[in-house]
């Protein structure tokens, strides 16, 4: 691929692209969506729409907040198999979430998610890191068990549950759009943050790309690695713990849309931070659509993690034959 | 500029006059261990080539990152141009010092080009817009190193000689006044070790740059450079003209084995006999 400056013109053009491409898709999953349910009255059709929006909106937040919170993960930890889920964040997120639901406060749940997604960060991190260096293998495999220990954890809680509470629990986990009542105070949150999170990724796309180097190459050119590396694990984890609240943990967004990301524009963060945001609002629109065309089938609605973790598992491996065996050997 | 902080220091070296990079009593150590540098003290004029030798473990690339300001000294000071180091925001530092790392991996596939440009790092602004310029300065970069042929490639494809021609020209692109280079010809051929040391010899006389460059190669080093300065445990032990700091009772006790010193007729620098000791 070719390299081209990059301008702010260039960059302008770009954000309004991507922001087109999220708009028709949204208005085409609100409106095509919406026409699944029948309606007889004009109250009706504005009633299924305002749902439709309701839920196309927690989509674009939650995958936009998602694939932002991947990509950042991606280039600070300088792997390209990580990922909030995968790490074992959205677990993180996930079991302070309900620990808060079912024993303290509802209104606190989504800070006490946040809280676990930010312990969750420090552990994998500390876990990986030896002599200042993350080791891939190692950075994975804490993932893994880590989420193994949530899994038993909210496990436990489940069953210490009331059982009419338990259903909400396991339907929660799944990683569902609009399963709960209304929800827009959490929308608006988490919408402003992942925007807030988008403004400073995009300041930080230089950092980005020079940590992906090497951590001495980006401090030589004058970037401040070790604020650069709090600031964003601080701010990832926050996007991370606010989607999870709205939409539970929903795992691979952060690991598809970087990817699909680099291979249409390289590897260049100060163009995969504007294309992720978006990006990663329209994959998730585009996944709740397709869950709602199967429920329109007249089947049973069908969970949007479910769909994402059906394509989000191959992909895994499919990065895991290429990228990750072009980055062992480079090493 | 300096600053009058009552240090006499300051009033003695003004920022015009003076050695280009002055480096007084610094001590750094990792931890708690034994300190990598032990009151290590040296002078660089401008428009140098100095090579800093010393056998393993005695400081040298701990020394290039504390002049890079990626470590801070316990104790000690560094000038630049008359300024200490850590009075430069990080990012004029970086206008004025490029830093070679030995480790020249990418891991996101990033091409030739691209690496390069991150070398306009510290000149462009907050979201990393590029101008005309900063591409004028990276395709010069390229064409000083010889690594225009390659431009589009991806880093990851490159040979080890090629990789680190492309390093040094995210230096230059940086157009800075001073270049670091740590072991630049380490895991180099013969061939590609003189391409490199060239290169730097022709950066010094064309570019007006001064060149800070750590090695293990001791002829190959008294034979570009115009200045040596040997270290052992931390500390500059010797310093001056490779005729001067190549002689076997300097090297021999840093070493701690026996070395035996030639020159060469034709120009008229020392080298090493690589004789096995007795």
């Amino acid at each position: 691929m070719r390299v081209r400056p990059f301008t702010s013109r260039g960059y302008v053009g770009g954000i309004l692209v991507g922001f087109g491409v999220w708009a028709v898709v949204a208005a085409v999953a609100v409106g095509i969506g919406g026409r699944l349910w029948a309606w007889d009255s004009v109250a009706q059709m504005r009633n299924v729409l305002a749902l439709r929006l309701e839920w196309v909106m927690t989509a674009s937040v939650v995958g936009a907040a998602l694939a932002l919170a991947g990509l950042a993960f991606q280039a600070l930890l300088r792997n390209p198999l990580a990922e909030p889920y995968i790490l074992g964040v959205s677990g993180g997120a996930g079991l302070g979430f309900i620990l808060c639901q079912l024993f303290l406060s509802v209104v606190l749940a989504p800070l006490l998610g946040f809280a676990g997604a930010l312990a969750t960060v420090v552990i994998v991190y500390t876990v990986a890191q030896r002599r200042g260096r993350i080791e891939p293998y190692t950075l994975l495999l804490s993932g893994v068990i880590i989420n193994a220990v949530y899994g038993a954890a909210i496990m436990l809680l489940t069953a210490l549950a009331r059982p009419e509470q338990r259903g909400d629990i396991a339907v929660w986990m799944m990683g569902n759009i609009g399963a709960f009542g209304p929800q827009w105070p959490l929308i608006v949150i988490v919408g402003a943050l992942a925007a807030g999170v988008a403004a400073l990724f995009a300041l930080f796309a230089k950092g980005f790309n020079l940590v992906a180097v090497g951590e001495d190459t980006a401090g030589a050119l004058g970037v401040n690695v070790g604020r650069l590396r709090l600031v964003t694990f601080v701010a990832a984890s926050l996007v991370t713990g606010a989607s999870v609240a709205l939409a539970g943990p929903i795992g691979f967004v952060g690991l598809i849309c970087p990817h699909l990301m680099r291979m249409l524009l390289g590897p260049d963060h100060r163009r995969l931070v504007p294309a992720t945001l978006f990006f990663g609002a329209t994959f998730l629109v585009l996944a709740d659509f397709a869950a709602c065309l199967w429920e329109g089938a007249g089947n049973r609605a069908l969970p949007v993690g479910v769909l994402t973790a059906m394509c989000g598992g191959p992909f895994f491996i499919y990065l895991l034959r290429t990228r990750w065996r072009r980055m062992m050997e480079t090493r | 500029m300096a600053q009058d902080d009552g240090n006499p220091l300051t009033a003695a070296v003004p920022p015009a006059g003076g050695p280009y990079l002055a480096v007084r009593d610094i001590v750094f150590a990792y931890g708690r261990g034994t300190p990598a540098l032990n009151g290590l003290s040296m002078e660089i004029g401008r428009g140098r080539l100095v090579t800093v030798l010393g056998p393993n473990g005695s400081g040298k690339t701990t020394l290039l990152r504390v002049l890079v300001g990626l470590l801070a000294p316990a104790a000690g000071e560094v000038r630049l141009a008359g300024v200490r180091l850590d009075q430069y925001p990080r990012g004029a530092l970086a206008r004025r010092v490029a830093y070679v790392p030995q480790d020249t991996h990418s891991a996101l596939g990033f091409t030739v080009l691209e690496t390069v440009l991150m070398g306009r790092s510290p000149h462009t602004g907050a979201l990393g817009f590029e101008a005309s310029g900063d591409w004028l300065a990276a395709r010069e970069a390229l064409r000083m190193t010889g690594t225009e042929p390659f431009a589009e490639r991806s880093l990851d494809e490159l040979s080890g000689g090629e990789r680190q021609r492309v390093v040094i020209a995210r230096a230059l692109a940086q157009a800075p006044e001073l270049i670091l280079l740590d072991e630049p010809t380490a895991f180099l051929d013969i061939k590609h070790q003189h391409a490199i040391y060239g290169l730097l010899r022709r950066l010094v006389r064309e570019g007006n740059l001064t060149v800070l460059c750590v090695s293990h190669d001791l002829s190959l080093a008294a034979a570009y450079a115009d200045d040596l300065a040997l270290l052992d445990a931390g500390r500059v032990v010797a310093t001056g003209r490779p005729g001067d700091v190549l002689r076997p009772e300097v090297l021999s006790p840093v070493y701690d084995t026996p070395i035996e010193v030639r020159t060469d007729e034709a120009t008229g620098r020392p080298y090493l006999l690589p004789r096995p000791p007795a």
